[in-house]
This record gives structure tokens, sequence and C-alpha cells, in this order.
């Protein structure tokens, strides 16, 4: 093949770049495939130093506005760990059903507004109101059930408030947790809508597959989310959290700002099909038959299907979250003041965001401000596979047209999910 | 499928930004000096949605005003807010479409008129940064403008209530 090709795929919107594809072939021959993230830094973990525990989770629930629970649970779980606070089953499993809202949105986003236009062949999810209304429609339903149980549990639609080291400022009553169990019942019929839109349309994604480490917590027994250590399908047991940075390995690479990430490998994944890959076998009933109409085995690597197992997901939390509420109900809520004493001392925590696993380290001075912080999030440790995955895609699909190479690689890089920045949204207009 | 919730009033107030970025938390800070002021407006909704994108889709279904205040690059001199429609401006930015990180509150007004949950007005107050940087505080031009800008708020939803 004696082809020449340059792709370059440059956007930059707000203050920061996003991400850039860049691939450059001379007479046949691959001279450059680079997936590069130029954004701004960010210094979050140079703005909390100095901080009181009280704010840490408030401050860090501001890198996202999509996974704003989970930067605000694991900073807490990491204050809790540091400090040495224990919390009841109540707030446990209130967290969790708080972090559960986050994954409905998030997931169904996801799935509806980045990856149904690519399938359906439209440019955005605007269009697809007048070609699919109803998937549409339910897409908006779908999230605004996880909007409405995060102003529930975590005080509004974002950045949650209720949510601090110890326990719950703000607990929900026992009628509001029912009736919000009622619109999560009501709401399985439309997830098994998407799932069935989506299954119509998962032979539209690419057969590509490359042998990959997937990384995410595990915890025997649970499809987890929230408790757990470090599993990866490369190593032959767990490693726990507290030494999270053995795992990452964080390194600088030229084609990016922010970190990379390596562990076995030359790169790892994490996010949905690393949970699912590690975790498979502790799905709820619905969630393992959504999986099996997928044809999803555990050892499944097309980072395509990534976005399928969002909808498994999806509705594992709500038949988990179904249960929770069941046994939440069945003691009844109780009032528990919170109470903690600030003390020295150093923590690190994980949880999974939706984008994969998410790693916070603290270090407190005896007046409980904040020494130090290291934060890992999922979309750094995803870099380096993306790049891999370039590095494997693209010369199985040089034949191709032009266009049809950058569409594809769009739809790799949105496969991922990735959570390039919202830190800034600021609107950039011109007058007309 | 519009939204009805018993305490929703027909009225809200959005404001949007990031207030660890200086000027990009200016919707914040004004929407927290209206909401001190919440009980001269009791059937108006103050709502702080930060940079939670398609949450802005959710508070405007089922209302019949919303305003929205933002920081805004509109080419004019720091401080200076604009008042203005979905309908006399577009968005001067392309998105990348690789993240849900992105919500431009232009294209969310347009999907919501798409879908049939769009109020009937919506006005959009835009302030001009002067810096956008690590920061927790807005710039002093912006603030010591502050009372101004709440005196045109104030107005306008004194006028739209009457």
């Amino acid at each position: 093949m004696s082809k020449t090709l340059s792709i370059q795929v440059n956007h930059v919107t707000r203050v920061e770049g996003h991400g850039n594809i860049l691939i450059n072939l001379k007479d046949g021959k691959i001279e450059k495939i680079e997936w590069q993230v130029p954004e701004a830094p960010r210094f979050f973990e140079a703005m909390v130093r100095g901080k009181s525990w009280q704010d840490i989770q408030t401050i860090v629930s501001r890198i996202c506005g999509i996974c704003s629970v989970s930067h605000s649970l694991v900073a807490i779980k990491a204050i809790e760990d540091a400090m040495g606070i224990s919390v009841s089953k109540q707030t446990d499993y209130l967290r969790i059903l708080t972090h559960y809202t986050e994954y409905i949105e998030s997931h169904v986003l996801h799935v509806g507004y980045l990856v149904a236009p690519d399938l359906l062949g439209q440019k955005s999810v605007v269009p697809l109101v007048a070609s699919h209304p109803d998937l549409v429609k339910t897409i908006i339903a779908l999230h605004r059930l996880g909007n409405e149980g995060m102003e529930l549990l975590a005080g509004r639609m974002t950045h949650p408030v209720t949510l601090k080291p110890g326990g719950f400022a703000r607990l929900p009553t026992e009628t509001e947790l029912r009736a919000f169990q009622a619109k999560l019942k009501a709401a399985v019929p439309q997830l098994v809508q998407v799932a069935e839109a989506v299954l119509a349309l998962a032979g539209k994604l690419p057969d590509f597959r490359r042998a990959t480490e997937y990384v995410a917590l595990v915890e025997p027994g649970t499809y987890t989310f929230y408790h757990g250590s470090i599993g990866s399908s490369d190593a032959p047991a767990p490693v726990p959290v507290r030494q999270f940075e053995s795992v990452v390995n964080e390194y600088v690479s030229p084609q990016s700002t922010a970190k990379w990430c390596k562990w076995h490998r030359d790169a790892y994944a994490v996010g949905a099909l690393a949970r699912f890959n590690l975790n498979a076998s502790f799905l709820r009933p619905l969630a393992k038959k959504t999986a099996a109409s997928f044809g999803l085995k555990p050892g499944v690597c097309n980072p395509f299907l990534n976005t399928v197992v969002q909808v498994v997901e999806t509705v594992q939390v709500v038949e988990h979250a179904l249960e929770l509420i069941d046994d939440l109900l069945s003691t009844g809520i109780k009032p528990e003041p919170v109470m903690v004493n600030p003390k020295a001392g150093e923590g690190a925590a994980a949880v999974e965001a939706p984008r994969g696993i998410l790693f916070h380290r603290y270090a407190f001075d005896d007046k409980g401000n904040c020494l130090k912080a290291n934060l890992c999030i999922p979309t750094n440790q995803n870099h380096a596979n993306i790049q891999k995955d370039f590095e494997a895609f693209v010369p199985q699909i040089l034949d191709r047209p032009p266009e049809e190479i950058r569409l594809l690689l769009e739809m790799l890089v949105r496969s991922y999910d990735p959570c390039i920045s919202c830190s800034t949204h600021c609107l950039n207009v011109e007058f007309v | 499928m519009p939204r009805k919730e018993i305490n929703m009033n027909p009225t809200v107030v959005i404001g949007l930004g990031n207030r660890l970025l200086a000027d990009e938390g200016i919707g914040l800070v004004i929407l927290e000096a209206l909401a001190r002021k919440a009980a001269e407006f009791p059937a108006v909704d103050f709502l702080e949605l930060g940079t939670g994108g398609m949450a802005v889709l959710h508070a405007l279904a089922g209302r019949k005003t919303a305003l929205i205040l933002d920081c805004a690059r509109m080419g004019a001199a720091p401080g200076t807010m604009r008042r203005f429609t979905p309908d006399t401006v577009r968005a001067s930015d392309v998105p990348s479409c690789f993240s849900l990180h992105e919500g431009n509150v232009l294209d969310l007004i347009a999907l919501a008129r798409r879908v049939g949950e769009c109020p009937e007005r919506i006005i959009i107050f835009g302030i001009q940064p002067e810096t956008i940087a690590p920061g927790e505080t807005v710039s002093p031009i912006l603030q010591s403008r502050l009372p101004e800008y709440l005196g045109v708020i104030t107005k306008e939803l004194n006028a739209l209530l009457t």
C-alpha cells in the first residue's frame, strides 16, 4: 500500500485543550500515531494544602461536574482512613446509594448522549430527537431519575453537600426513600428499552480486540463500586488500596500534560470493562441477563464494548439500589449525629468512579489541616491504553477512507468515556 | 414529559460556573448573593448548578421563566454584564464530543426546546471575565460591580414577577 495520509483532530475548547488525535502516514508507512492530551494542569493537590479536613470533599467535588459524588466519597474515605473514623451500616448503604445515582446519570448520559449519535449516524444528540424521539426522551427520563436521587441523597443535583466524614449532614426520610424506590422500580422497563436499543445497534461497534490488563476494585462476592482492594487481570492477588502508588506508577509522557500510568504491561485500562472482567460473576440477575443478551463474558477485550457494559452496570446499580433501600427500610432510618475529632495522620482510599478506579491520599496535621494530597483519576490511567489501542487499531483500518478512519478513532476515544476536563464551561459567544 | 414537582416554582434563577477558577465562578457569586434575598422572591427557585452540565436540562423542565447567570467571553471589557437571550447569540467554540464534560448551556437549551421542555422565556446574564485561572475569589473589578449586577437582576426579576 502506498497510501499517504494525515489526520489531525484538534479540539481546543474553552481555556483548556481537549484530546487531540494525530496520525501521519507516508507511502503506506505509519510515521506517527498519537493520542495527545494538552489540557492545562489544575493544581487541586496544591489547592487543598492547608485546608481543613472539613472542606476537602467540597473542594475536590469540583474536579468534575459528572463524577462529583465519586470525588467526594473517595476524599471522605481517605480522611476517615487517616483519622481512624468508622461509619455505621446505615451511612455505608446510603453512600453506596448516592454513588449509584451518579452511575445512573453518568452511564445513561454517555450511552445516550455521546455514543448513540455515533451508532445512529448523527453528529450529536440534538438531531436524534427528531429521528429517535422515544429513545432520547427515555435517556432524559433516566438521567432525571439519577438527578432526583442525587438531590435527595447528596443534597443537590451536583457537587454534594450532605456527604461528610463520619456520616451524613442530612438524612433522607423513610417516606422519601420509599418514593425514590418506587421511581427506580418504575424505571426498570425503561432500562430494558435502552438495553434493547443498544443491542440492536451493537453490531455497528467495530470488532477490535487487543489483549489488555484490566484494573478495578475487587471485593469477594460483590460487583463492587465502593469497597475492596485493587485487582488486576494480570495479578494473582489484590493489592491494598493504601499501596495504590505502586499500582499506578505515574509517569510523564511528552505527548500529554496529564500523567500516564502503567502496571504489569506498558498500559492498563480502567472503567466498566475492567469492572466487568474482574467482577462479572457477582452481577445481579437482571444485569447478568442483560450481559448475556449482548454475549458478554469475562475476558472481553474490545474497548468499544465499554459502552455496552455501562448499560449492564446501569441495570446492576438499579437492582442493587432496590435491595439496599429494602434493607434500610426494614430497620428504619435512625438519626446519627456526626462526631469527629480531627487528628494527625495519613490515609488513602479508592472508589470506582463511572470512568474507572479513582484514588485519593491525604496527610493531616493534629488540627486536621491538610499537609499533602495525591489524587489519581481514572482517565489519566487510561491515556496510555488509548495510545496502545490506537497503535493496534490504525493498521487494521488503513484501507478505509480518511473520514471513516477519523470517525472510528473518535469513537474509540469516546468509548473510554473520558473525563478530560470539566473545570470550566465558560460560555464563548458571538452576538448574531 | 414535563416535570411536575409540588414545590417547584415557575421561575428559576440558575448560577453556573466554577468557584475555584476566579471569574469563572461569578455566576455562583451572584446567585449566592441573590439567594440571600430569597425571602423577597417566594415564587422563585435559586439553583447553583456549578459545572453540572445536563442538570441544567432538568432545572429548566417544567418552568415558565429561567434566568441564567454565567461567566461569558463576549469580547467586552472585563466586568461588563450583558443581558441576552439564546436566540441572539451563537457559541463560538466547537465541542469535541469526546467527553460529557463540555456542557454548553446553549446546546442544552436547544435540546430542551427539541424535547418540548424549555421555558417560554430564558434570559442569560453573561459577565465578561478578567481572569480565568486557579483562584477562589473573583477579580476586584467584578467584585466591585457586584451591587450593580444584583440591582439589574433584581429589577429584571421584579419586572418578570409583576
